[in-house]
């Protein structure tokens, strides 16, 4: 009988502890919607430019780290909190989108994605960043 | 007195106005050429010469972009000279000010704020007036800030001061004026410096209501978001625009200390964080720069933090 109640303790332990995370559990971000204007944008700084890894970094790091973590991977501070996983910048997957694509996801963004254009301003900064989140590839 | 101020206050208007002037008739000049001549490169302001508006309890030439909304959280603990029976300070009694500033313009940002002291109620501008810009072709950020201060204390306090029936609402007003100009030299390094003339509408007879100030403040940014920050702001004492000629006696309290700040900053995307060690506990800059009596080389120091969190819309 003892044994009988230990069982359905587990069972009830583990159901609660799967369902709790089950809706816990982040959801992945739907596919994105680019606008043609978006699309068609090409990056001004070249890969190599010294300002990724100088003001692209720099920015990187202020601006989007707290969610995306150091090396890209989604795993900052802020990110458990989030309704939708901030996806994983070093996989080819997330590299083989174009700069202008990268561009709006970043700084138009979506849902739990802020907008950033007000917080960088300069263009080229922010072309900075999106070179930046190239050398994250793995 | 009152003529220098009615002077200095008309100087600053026709400025305003004269620069608001000359900016339509380039933008109208613009225009008109856009269809004859090939556009130029447009100017690229330099990054933000400071993280925020705020640096300790002074302005700095940084705007937020328009639509933007600024909380400001001030607090400064009390003097440390107690030591450790007051946790230097901390168990002291304290000033803080809420503040809240709005970007109704790229340029332009007006600002409403509370201060424990004196129950002071403040309304802020900051108006820009030149940007520094990337290709040195405007070498500085010029930048016009005014503080009006509403000493919210009791009728009393001026009934004591200059008799109960010259009691007026005037009486509890201050004003700020202060031109501040700053320079971004690279990504790690800004400096500014600014003049300041405050005035005060009511003050105890033995003293003076307008003071000249001189300021400065700089910031190296060590880290994406960290910075070490230091500002002074250094009360000059010029004949000429005192109205109590008089010398003082033993008894008077002498208000002539600048305020001298030191400190470290740490940024994100939306907060500026700043602990620092300061000398005035006014907080309002005219409270700071007409009130302070505190030596910061002589037990005259107190620990204080400020916090900011940015909205944009």
């Amino acid at each position: 009988m003892k044994n009988s109640i230990k069982l359905i303790a587990i069972i009830c332990a583990t159901v609660l502890f799967v369902t709790a995370n089950m809706a816990m559990a982040q959801k992945a971000g739907g596919p994105w919607t680019f606008p043609a204007k978006y699309k068609a944008m090409k990056s001004t700084v070249k890969a190599g430019d010294a300002s990724i890894m100088s003001v692209g970094k720099d920015m990187y790091n202020k601006h989007c780290k707290s969610c995306h973590g150091t090396k890209g991977l989604g795993d900052g501070p802020k990110a458990a909190n989030l309704k939708t996983s901030t996806g994983d910048f070093s996989t080819a997957a997330f590299q083989a989108h174009s700069d202008g694509e990268l561009y709006y996801m970043s700084f138009i963004g979506r849902d739990e994605m802020p907008n950033f254009e007000k917080k960088i301003l300069d263009e080229a900064d922010r072309w900075a960043v999106i070179g930046y989140i190239r050398t994250l590839k793995k | 007195m009152k003529q220098i101020f009615t002077i200095v206050r008309n100087s600053v208007l026709t400025l305003l106005t004269l620069l608001t002037l000359q900016t339509t008739t380039f933008a109208q000049e613009e225009t008109t050429q856009d269809t004859t001549v090939q556009e130029k490169p447009k100017e690229r302001p330099v990054r933000a010469a400071f993280e925020s508006g705020l640096l300790f309890d002074n302005a700095t030439t940084t705007l937020h972009p328009s639509k933007s909304l600024e909380f400001i959280l001030q607090h400064r603990f009390g003097n440390t000279e107690n030591g450790i029976h007051d946790l230097y300070g901390i168990y002291g009694a304290a000033n803080i000010r809420f503040g809240l500033n709005y970007s109704l313009l790229d340029n332009l940002n007006i600002g409403i704020g509370t201060t424990k002291y004196n129950m002071m109620q403040d309304l802020q501008l900051k108006y820009r007036i030149i940007e520094q810009t990337r290709s040195n072709s405007i070498p500085v950020t010029v930048m016009l800030y005014e503080v009006i201060g509403i000493d919210g204390s009791p009728d009393s306090k001026w009934d004591q001061s200059v008799g109960s029936t010259s009691y007026k609402f005037g009486n509890r007003m201050s004003y700020f004026t202060q031109l501040l100009v700053s320079r971004s030299f690279n990504d790690h390094l800004s400096l500014q410096a600014g003049g300041a003339f405050t005035h005060y509408s009511c003050v105890d007879s033995v003293y003076n209501h307008d003071r000249i100030s001189l300021s400065f403040a700089g910031r190296y940014k060590f880290s994406p978001q960290g910075s070490f920050i230091i500002a002074g702001d250094f009360p000059l004492d010029i004949t000429g625009i005192k109205d109590y000629k008089k010398d003082s006696d033993a008894n008077t309290i002498i208000y002539d200390k600048p305020n001298l700040t030191v400190g470290f900053e740490i940024s994100t995307s939306t907060h500026v964080f700043q602990i620092y060690l300061g000398s005035a506990k006014g907080i309002l800059p005219q409270e700071d720069t007409m009130w302070n009596n505190n030596d910061f080389f002589n037990q005259g120091i107190m620990i204080g933090f400020n916090l900011t969190r940015l909205w944009n819309f």
